[in-house]
């Protein structure tokens, strides 16, 4: 996109330095004197310096919040009002017809099975798809982790687990600067299940993430309400987009098993639980 | 009417911006500190290594003409 030159103070400065830089330019010129011409050289640099690195068009974050807080009560609303109190699971794309489909689950009841990708298909290109197991939903993360993948690269679903855990850092601190810091920590869990005492339990293997974020944005969305099911198990959109990625990356189905918040809201601890099978 | 300033002029001046190019660059760098200011870092970076490259190359041009001449 071509830089727009307007009236603004940044503009009135790269217009006066690069005109001063040109006359002074000019006279050493006609002087022969060098310090002119260093003088000249230097502002029409700055200038054009000033010029090329202005400011983007930019929202401030307060701005942000109030926009956004609306549609996140709104949907936090419908799922309590629609009585769906199990837990939210973001489906990889192996549940959908068109791989760059993501969404999540919320299951009638807790500790329910994930329904199988036949039964999910049909209402993928639907918003909202209510059953009498579950509601399926667009998570609040999806355009911010299309933002992710865009400056990864590359698809989510063509990176490694290890490859994501080891980027994920620069694109969330250096590239979209959407939190000062983030630390990412894998971790093995064995769990067994024992639901029937006539069957040997089940061994399964699940992979934990532990996300500790430094003053993200949208701190303060859920200051309101964060005993909420979005702000506990779907999470906020930073939140929510991590989600995402892990989802695509692994292709296994993804929870939000725990989101803590520091007092001042400054730093948000979340662990993403991946369910293998 | 000669430009009044030589090749290695040019080169100083260039090395002067590039080290106040990097330096700004790495203080505003997201992992330093001062992230508030609300100027597109990455244009930033890109002129601080470009105007670096410039000096290195004025001095690769320096090194070579010294080289070849007799």
């Amino acid at each position: 996109m071509r830089a727009k030159f307007s009236l603004t103070p940044i503009g009135i400065t790269v217009l006066a330095l690069l005109l001063l830089g040109a006359v002074s330019l000019t006279v050493s010129l006609g002087y022969d004197s060098s310090i002119l011409a260093f003088i000249g050289l230097g502002l029409i640099f700055w200038g054009a310096v000033l010029l090329y690195i202005k400011p983007e068009a930019s929202v401030s974050e307060t701005l942000l919040e109030a926009t956004l807080s609306p549609s996140l009560t709104t949907l936090n609303q419908m799922i309590q009002d629609l009585g769906y109190k199990g837990d939210a699971t973001y489906l990889p794309p192996k549940y959908f017809a068109n791989p760059d489909t993501t969404k999540i689950y919320i299951s009638k009841y807790r500790h329910t099975s994930l329904p199988t990708p036949e039964l999910i298909q049909p209402y993928e290109n639907q918003t909202v798809t209510r059953t009498t197991e579950g509601l399926l939903t667009t998570p609040p993360g999806i355009q911010l982790s299309k933002l992710m993948e865009k400056s990864l690269g590359t698809a989510f679903i063509k990176t490694e687990l290890k490859d994501l855990e080891q980027k994920l850092p620069k694109i969330v601190i250096e590239d979209l600067e959407i939190a000062e810091n983030i630390e990412i920590q894998e971790e093995n869990n064995q769990t067994k299940t024992k639901e029937n005492p006539a069957v040997p339990s089940i061994e399964t293997r699940n992979i934990t993430i532990h996300a500790k974020i430094t003053k993200p944005i949208y701190k303060d969305v859920f200051k309101d309400d964060d005993s909420s099911q979005i702000a506990g198990t779907i999470g906020s959109p930073v939140c929510s987009a991590i989600a995402i990625a892990l989802t695509r990356a692994t292709g296994k189905p993804v929870r939000i098993t725990n989101i803590r918040s520091s007092e001042d809201g400054n730093t948000i601890e979340a662990t993403y639980m991946i369910i293998e099978g | 009417m000669d430009f009044p300033l030589s090749f290695w002029d040019i080169s100083l001046f260039l090395a002067v911006t590039a080290i106040i190019l990097l330096v700004t660059s790495e203080l505003l760098s997201p992992y330093y500190g001062k992230t508030n200011l609300t100027i597109n870092k990455k244009r930033l970076r890109n002129v601080a290594l470009a105007s670096s490259t410039l000096f290195l190359v004025t001095v690769a041009i320096k090194i070579v003409t010294i080289i070849i001449s007799p």
